[in-house]
């Protein structure tokens, strides 16, 4: 028998849920008919009679103040329609736990399960049934997870047997029958699976679906990486192995700050009074293509956890987050069958990454939106999260003879399988309804517990080492922790979310929230008791045994012994094919401006450069209390800074910065000159708020369509623009990822490519975050300086050009040694203490630099344009490596940039406009609320704020 | 002088508790981590302390409503455990999801243990927001602000659930016994109910309130994240010797701590 309580909130008070769902309704949907929508919580509870369900209604679940209640009884009486939203059974509802918990504190023995789901009564007289559908499908339910409660439920709890270990017959299969074997499961190619073929007919047995799973799953694309390290011909060349250019330009450059670089969950480096902190950057683009809310959770879950997951255990300090999507008003029809709306998409993973974030305290300080039409077949959601840690624990720790296996936090269910093979594969329009159990709702507060637990444990010296469970769950983690030693664990011994679980499942299950350690026997109990203390549930699963095999048992039975010298470097080495052929784009025809003011408007109105206030405003940016240069600041805390700045260790003045630079137009032109861009991009984020470039280190993330011998010749390209990038600067990277699987393909033969995406994190330390600036004018009457090479004819893949409607060819050409030069100078400049604010040149050129430093400081500026520029190429160039800054007006130029090109070309002025002059001419005067207006509308629209 | 003992209480989902371990060290106090187990389980007492501190963050992940599950678990197992505290005349401050708890234990705004009379709803915004806002100190004899009384201070706030609400009675009772501590102001420095000056939609523009003794505080803004220079996101702006604000408030209660 279950209980429901349904609580609502009084009619007389705003029901500012149910008047967000109308704003869609009306907005995203143009749906008319919906007059107002309110909203109620149903409870439901196993194993407990009604008069315990009225207690509970009454000391938990609703407040007279404000609500009321019934108990199995509808709440929403009058309205035109009324639906009830949950979630599927087995998606793990994170506010369920705390339901039992705090029935079982008021006193409640016998509840059994608890559940909570939403309601929303619809009143208007015109309602249609389309438009519930409507309502229902592009809104409220996500199929993947949720679903209508069509009747109530007769029962919360899961039941269910557990799968067999069933035995695989490769070693008779045909080539036929191995590919249908690695269709839409394994995503092997047949060269691969002749090998493990080979492999058990040479051990003179067949694998186990166990076995199976775990081969297909370490040797995924997302695991192992086979197109980077794959050996490449360029035309017709042989050229070193991706990763292998990028890994030895690192360690040519000699950097004296790296401790660790691309052998852990994320890269390290040295900081101040014995500290190291430490980044990575994770892209998770399928399963936020078809959940984004659950996907964007699960992809700050996952990068948080790598970061703990680092050397023997790091804090987390900040969040970062990166999106490229479709317009949000993208017409529907032009949206691939199969493929969510990007209306939907952006709204979902903002508040995906908003809750997970949140939540678990992390601060979310730093990221971006980029738009292009084709994202609409899949977005691309980049993830990122710093940490910091003691230096002498920032080695990848190594598990001896004789460790525990160890897992702690979340339980096991049947989330995510098939989470590392799905995302190596290119999205079609099946991949929803085939890997819909590949994505799962995250649980930041057992994140939170967990970690809180882990650093407890790190500071007492339990932990020999650790890592987190991220793709490919169990297999993972203990396949690599114990790839040297071996390990063996029984797969019984997992706590289970619910029964039913077959032995591989449990072994490949991505459920989030779990982290691996290998903890000597003696500190068992010790880490066990710490474990209690945070509500946390750890388990010994087994012990890494020095038989250098990958063994795991259920019930007694060995269900898997697989060498971990096959497993690790078994998989054979891709030969693979690249050649680039660019395209010729053509560059528009000279253009006379006759309306300046519509036309800066547009420029800053335009999706990519416009205001991202209303996305950062719902990130919790101030938690821990590190912030020292926050995303927006200035008089109305509206004008945007570069990077984020933080003061990690409190009262101490030792700055952690970070920042990032990505631009997918660019690197479809040209890949090479693409890829510095978004280099030069990042690191002058990092510069123009006063970081050395000494000091700071790189990430790089390649989102790239599946590469055929094309778009592989573009990826060897970018890569050579990174090694050459750090080559010219010195600053190596020392953590990265590629996702080469962004192509989408329709069962009409539609295929699109997604623009590759090359982007460049940056982070690094400044020893004093009193000496850095932010971007907003500070006052009136300084002079405005420009800084930097550039050539302003260079205006291909410009917001000006794509206004004009053209790509154009001639973008902007970057010398990384040159760049360095500038980066010494600003930096030098602002250590000085001479630059007031500063801000580095991006989408929408010195135009948008310039007006978003005058939104922050509220005055206006005058700028002269040289006699002998094209106005709008002056004004709306993006070169990288170029900056703004506002010097006092007696400041003399080369006293302090010395002899990188600098020029004034302006001043700041009182009041609210900003006015360009060339030749003695007026060439425009803009009022400072008409530009703030444009460029603060998009995003408003879409978040309703 | 001894230092006087600050209890920050740690639970699942509470996740400002560093700062604020932080905020009190500097304004002179020892701060302790003290999870709820270990009270419950009377590893540790109330009575070792002076001050009880309820941090900001998502308790239980704030499952049913914002500082809930936490309120039912502190009213279950530590009713006797805070009365007494309450009753030793001690000091208690809730931040944010610490005042939502408070407000949803009954200790506010009555010290009535059990009986909800006031409450902080969901934003009119209908969303989490992390912003700056300015806030008026207002009369009242709360401890935390003594001195501060009529002066703005700027904090953040970064909440889902801080519009305060209650009856027009109780409400009016709370303003005529001078229990209203902060409130949300506009530019010129006076109470609004305008977004996004007033962020949440509060009644009465409320921001934080006392008890009758002034000893009980909860506020939404986050004080913890103004006790350094650098944390106000316009330090650049700010003149070098300006006293970051929200340390006033500990140093207050540390103050106030340390003549018991």
């Amino acid at each position: 028998m279950i209980q429901e309580v349904r609580v609502i909130t009084k009619k007389n008070l705003p029901d500012s849920r149910g008047e967000e769902v109308l704003y869609d309704i009306n907005h995203a949907l143009a749906i008319n008919s919906v007059e107002r929508v309110r909203t109620a919580r149903v409870f439901r509870f196993e194993g407990i009679s009604a008069g315990e369900a009225a207690l509970l209604a009454e000391k938990l679940l609703a407040e007279d103040v404000f609500q009321e209640y019934q108990v199995n009884g509808p709440v929403i009486t009058d309205a035109a329609m009324v639906l009830e939203v949950a979630y599927k059974p087995g998606v793990m509802n994170p506010e369920a736990a705390s339901l039992m918990k705090s029935a079982a504190d008021l006193g409640i023995t016998g509840l059994v399960a608890a559940d909570s789901s939403w309601e929303y009564g619809f009143y208007g007289n015109m309602i249609t049934d389309a438009d519930i559908e409507r309502i229902t499908s592009s809104l409220l339910v996500n199929a993947t997870v949720e679903y209508v409660v069509q009747e109530s439920p007769k029962t919360l709890v899961i039941h269910g047997t557990p799968g067999r270990t069933e035995v695989i017959p490769v070693r008779q299969m045909s080539d036929d029958k191995l590919i249908e074997l690695s269709l839409d499961k394994l995503f092997l190619n047949l060269e691969e699976m002749q090998v493990i073929k080979a492999y058990f007919s040479r051990i003179g047995r067949d694998p186990t679906d166990i076995e199976i799973e775990t081969i297909a799953q370490t040797w995924s694309e997302h695991c192992g990486h086979k197109t980077f390290k794959a050996k490449l011909i360029v035309d017709g060349q042989e050229k070193t192995p991706l990763l292998k250019r990028l890994q030895q330009a690192t360690e040519a450059s000699k950097h004296p700050l790296v401790l660790s670089a691309f052998v852990d969950n994320s890269g390290a480096m040295a900081f101040y009074d014995g500290q190291a902190i430490c980044g990575k950057v994770e892209t998770h683009n399928s399963p936020s293509a078809i959940e984004p809310y659950g996907g964007a959770m699960t992809g700050s879950g996952g990068v948080f956890r790598d970061i703990v997951g680092t050397g023997r255990g790091a804090k987390v300090l900040a969040s970062t987050d990166i999106f490229c999507f479709a317009r949000p008003d993208t017409p529907e029809e032009d949206i691939p069958a199969g493929c969510l709306h990007p209306h939907y998409l952006l709204r979902r993973v903002v508040a995906g990454v908003r809750d997970y974030g949140n939540r678990i305290g992390i601060p979310t300080n730093n990221g971006s939106v980029h738009f292009h039409r084709d994202f609409r077949a899949k977005p691309s959601v980049i993830v990122g999260a710093y940490g910091i840690l003691p230096a002498e624990l920032c080695q990848k720790g190594k598990p001896q003879t004789g460790d525990l296996v160890v897992t702690m936090g979340g339980r096991t269910g049947r989330d995510g399988i098939h989470g590392a093979t799905f995302s190596s594969g290119e999205m079609t329009d099946r991949t929803i309804e085939v890997n819909s159990s590949a994505v799962q709702i995250g649980h930041p507060i057992e994140e939170k517990r967990t970690f809180d637990a882990i650093l407890a444990a790190r500071d007492e010296g339990l932990i020999r080492a650790i890592t987190d469970c991220g793709a490919g769950g169990f297999a993972s983690a203990v396949g690599e922790m114990g790839e040297e030693v071996g390990a063996r664990i029984a797969l019984d011994r997992a706590p289970l979310k619910y029964p039913g679980l077959a032995p591989w499942e449990i072994l490949e299950s991505e459920s989030q929230e779990r982290m691996v350690l290998a903890v000597a026997p003696e500190n068992i109990d010790r880490l066990m008791e710490i474990c209690r203390g945070y509500n946390v549930e750890a388990t010994v699963l087994g012990e890494f045994t020095g038989d250098r095999c990958f063994s795991a048992t259920y019930e007694g039975q060995v269900v898997m012994n697989l060498e971990m010298d096959f497993l690790h470097h078994g998989l054979p080495q891709r030969l693979m094919q690249a050649s680039w052929r660019p395209t010729v784009y053509g560059e528009p025809p000279a253009v006379t401006t006759t309306d300046w003011v519509e036309l800066y408007c547009r420029v800053m109105g335009h999706l990519n450069t416009c205001s991202k206030e209303s996305i950062v405003r719902q990130y919790d940016h101030g938690v821990q209390g590190t912030s020292a240069l926050p995303p927006f600041s200035g008089i109305g805390e509206d004008g945007p800074n570069d990077a984020a700045i933080m003061a990690p260790i409190l009262g101490k003045p030792y700055g952690l910065v970070i920042s990032h630079g990505l631009n997918p137009v660019l690197n479809m032109i040209d890949p090479y000159q693409g890829s510095l861009w978004a280099a030069a991009e990042a690191v002058s984020n990092a510069v123009a708020s006063g970081a050395s470039p000494r000091d700071l280190v790189l990430i790089d993330n390649f989102i790239w369509p599946f590469p055929d011998e094309e778009l592989l010749g573009a990826l060897d390209l970018a890569v050579d623009a990174c090694v050459d990038f750090v080559r010219g600067t010195g600053m190596p990277f020392i953590s990265g990822k590629d996702s080469l699987s962004s192509t989408y393909r329709g069962k009409d033969g539609t295929v699109i490519k997604i623009p590759p995406i090359l982007c460049i994190s940056a982070f690094g330390r400044i020893p004093d975050v009193s000496q850095t600036v932010s971007a907003d004018f500070k006052k009136a009457g300084s002079q405005i300086v420009l800084i930097g090479y550039r050539n302003t004819s260079e205006m291909a893949g410009s917001i000006y050009y794509e206004l004009l409607g053209y790509l154009g060819n001639n973008l902007p050409k970057l010398s990384p040694p040159a760049l360095m030069e500038v980066f010494e100078a600003v930096y030098g400049a602002i250590k000085s203490g001479k630059l007031l604010a500063c801000h580095d040149i991006s989408e929408g050129g010195l135009a948008a630099g310039l007006a978003e430093m005058c939104f922050g400081g509220a005055i206006g500026a005058l700028v002269e344009i040289p006699d002998n520029e094209l106005a709008e190429n002056f004004l709306f160039n993006e070169t990288a490596g170029c900056f703004l800054a506002e010097l006092p007006a007696d400041a003399q130029l080369n006293e302090v940039f010395g002899a990188i090109p600098c020029q004034v070309i302006g001043k700041t002025t009182a009041g609210n406009i900003i006015s360009a002059v060339q030749a003695g001419e007026s060439l425009f005067k803009v009022e400072l609320d008409k530009l703030k207006q444009a460029w603060q509308q998009p995003m408003r629209e879409v978040f309703r704020q | 002088m001894k230092k006087p003992r600050v209890c920050i209480l740690r639970t699942d989902g509470a996740n400002c508790e560093e700062e604020t371990f932080y905020a009190f060290e500097k304004a002179g106090a020892e701060s302790q981590m003290v999870h709820i187990n270990q009270l419950r389980s009377q590893e540790k007492q109330l009575t070792e302390y002076q001050i009880l501190v309820l941090p900001g963050g998502f308790s239980y992940g704030d499952a049913v409503y914002s500082g809930k599950v936490l309120a039912v678990e502190l009213t279950s197992f530590l009713k006797e455990q805070l009365s007494e505290f309450v009753a030793a005349g001690k000091l208690m401050i809730g931040i944010c999801n610490g005042f939502q708890v408070l407000v949803r234990t009954g200790l506010l705004p009555n010290r009535n243990l059990g009986k909800i009379e006031a409450t902080l709803i969901a934003n009119d915004s209908g969303r989490f927001e992390c912003r700056w806002v300015n806030l008026l100190v207002e009369q009242s004899h709360c401890v935390f602000t003594r001195g501060l009384e009529g002066s703005l201070i700027n904090t953040q706030v970064a909440h889902g659930e801080g519009k305060f609400y209650s009856d027009p009675q109780v409400i009016d009772e709370i303003e005529k016994s001078g229990r209203v501590v902060f409130r949300y102001v506009g530019l010129e420095g006076k109470p609004t109910s305008l977004y996004p000056a007033n962020p949440n939609g509060s009644l009465n523009a409320i921001a934080g309130i006392c008890d009758s003794t002034g000893r009980i505080m909860g506020m939404m803004p986050h004080p913890e994240r103004y006790v350094e220079k650098t944390q106000h996101p316009n330090w650049r702006r700010i003149p070098e010797d300006t006293i970051p604000h929200g340390l006033a408030i500990f140093r207050n209660a540390v103050d106030y701590a340390r003549q018991m």
